[in-house]
């Protein structure tokens, strides 16, 4: 079958579409999209409805879109807010804006400047999060590196752990090989005026379980803390810990009782 | 109840980190639903099927220096590799025996190239055949089943139990984990996991 030359939607003002395969899809107004969308390029500057799934090589999201289906995308700016009510497929995402995702979210880059909430379970290469992210399920990716705040309700698995407290943090169980969790010491003025504002905050991580085979740790509130080298730094409150090979606990920390497994 | 052991155990046991362990998970070498969470007095801890975990992690570090972790995945997963061999080649290979091409070629019709799963129930028949477990009527039979739960077969999780009592004999193919009761004088003759089978299949054509 000869294959014809993808058509250009472009909606400026109000309108609708069917859906359908295209090159690209711009919309400068307010567009509904009643099926499932397949192009190489998506880009809303004003507000979206799609009612279907959609497949695109990019999306950028400056205004806001919600998407009913799922997104299948290789490289995603959301620079405004988005709803995905399915899952969203990506190479490279990177939220700027806000968005909230009620089905998984799997990727290879996943980078949050602004706000991000998932209800399902993220999986990618690299998860890095200087904003805030909550998910309510697991959090599985080779390295997760924070510098905001985070919510996982499930288990944040992944190869190293890098935390920068800010806020309040918070996992169910934390597992891996290298974890790191340090406040920050230089407060610059941008955090200043943060923790002015939410001075009600202590900067803190909160998890029952960690553990991984190096652990690092600075105001970190567990239950259980197992590895095969840890350090305790200041400011946490352990109840209990096991380790293998050794154990370095920080005057001011709290621990309740630990043993040498 | 399955056996089952802990997380602190199993490090112990299989001589393992915490970090390998949750590497492997990430990389989906070990299936979700092995990771079983228990109330104790220390909080949730977590179990797994011990003799399925200590099999698995015995392969993952025997394998583990020839293939990446990535082709480990792929076959511990359930979903078949694309592959379909010829009848020349899976015999010259010796992945399946002569007879058992031949007794799936008088229900099926001539075949030239096998899918995996029909390669997966000729596996599983050339098996049952070479240690004597059953007959060739009886493979037919099986053959028959297999190919009327072809659905039930690729959605792996399934298990594969020959019984015979007083000479008479039947399969059951049911999902995983089975748990079977019999009466004394019915003998279970054979117990196939067919997602092992799965695995050591892809071992061998891979």
């Amino acid at each position: 079958m000869e294959r014809t030359q993808l058509k250009n939607i472009s909606i400026s003002g109000s309108g609708t579409s069917s859906g359908g395969e295209y090159n690209q899809v711009k919309v400068n107004g307010s567009a509904h999209i009643y099926g499932d969308l397949t192009c190489e390029e998506f880009k809303c500057n004003g507000s979206a409805h799609l009612e279907g799934n959609i497949t695109t090589d990019t999306a950028k999201i400056n205004g806001s879109t919600h998407f009913e289906g799922d997104v299948k995308v290789k490289e995603m700016t959301i620079n405004g807010s988005t709803d995905i009510d399915g899952h969203l497929l990506c190479e490279e995402l990177k939220v700027q804006g806000s968005s909230s995702i009620k089905g998984d979210v799997k990727g290879k880059e996943i980078h949050v400047r602004g706000s991000a909430s998932v209800q399902g379970n993220v999986s990618s290469d690299e998860v890095d999060v200087k904003g805030q992210i909550k998910i309510k399920g697991d959090c599985e990716t080779e390295s997760f590196e924070a510098r905001g705040n985070f919510k996982i309700d499930g288990l944040l698995n992944a190869g190293t752990i890098d935390v920068e407290l800010l806020r309040h943090c918070e996992a169910k169980e934390i597992g891996g090989e290298n974890i790191t969790v340090k406040k920050t010491g230089d407060a610059s003025g941008l955090k200043k005026l943060i923790k002015f504002f939410m001075s009600n905050h202590t900067d803190q991580l909160t998890a029952e379980v960690i553990e991984g085979d190096n652990l690092y740790l600075e105001h970190t509130h567990a239950e259980v803390v197992r590895g095969n080298t840890i350090e305790i730094g200041p400011g946490c409150d352990i109840k209990r810990i096991e380790y293998k090979t050794s154990l370095d606990i920080d005057q001011s920390a709290k621990v309740g009782t630990q043993e040498k497994i | 109840m399955e056996n089952l052991i802990s997380k602190k155990d199993l490090l112990e046991e299989a001589n393992i980190s915490y970090g390998q362990l949750y590497r492997w998970k990430r990389k989906n070498l070990i299936p979700e639903n092995w990771f079983i969470r228990k109330s104790t007095f220390t909080g949730q801890e977590t179990f797994f099927p011990k003799e399925d975990i200590l099999l698995r992690i015995e392969k993952i570090k025997t394998l583990k220096d020839d293939l990446s972790l990535d082709e480990l995945a792929d076959m511990f997963s359930p979903s078949p590799t694309l592959t379909s061999l010829s009848a020349e080649e899976l015999t010259k290979r010796n992945i399946v025996s002569n007879t058992a091409l031949e007794m799936f070629n008088n229900v099926h019709g001539p075949t030239k190239t096998f899918t995996f799963n029909q390669i997966l129930t000729l596996y599983v028949l050339n098996s049952l055949l070479q240690t004597g477990d059953v007959n060739r009527t009886e493979g037919i039979d099986l053959l028959k089943l297999f190919d009327e739960n072809e659905q039930n077969v690729k959605n792996t999780g399934s298990e594969l139990i020959f019984i015979r009592k007083m000479g008479v004999s039947f399969f059951v193919l049911t999902p995983e984990p089975a748990t079977l009761f019999l009466e004394p004088q019915a003998k279970k003759i054979a117990h196939y996991k067919l997602s092992q089978c799965m695995e050591e299949l892809k071992l061998k054509l891979s």
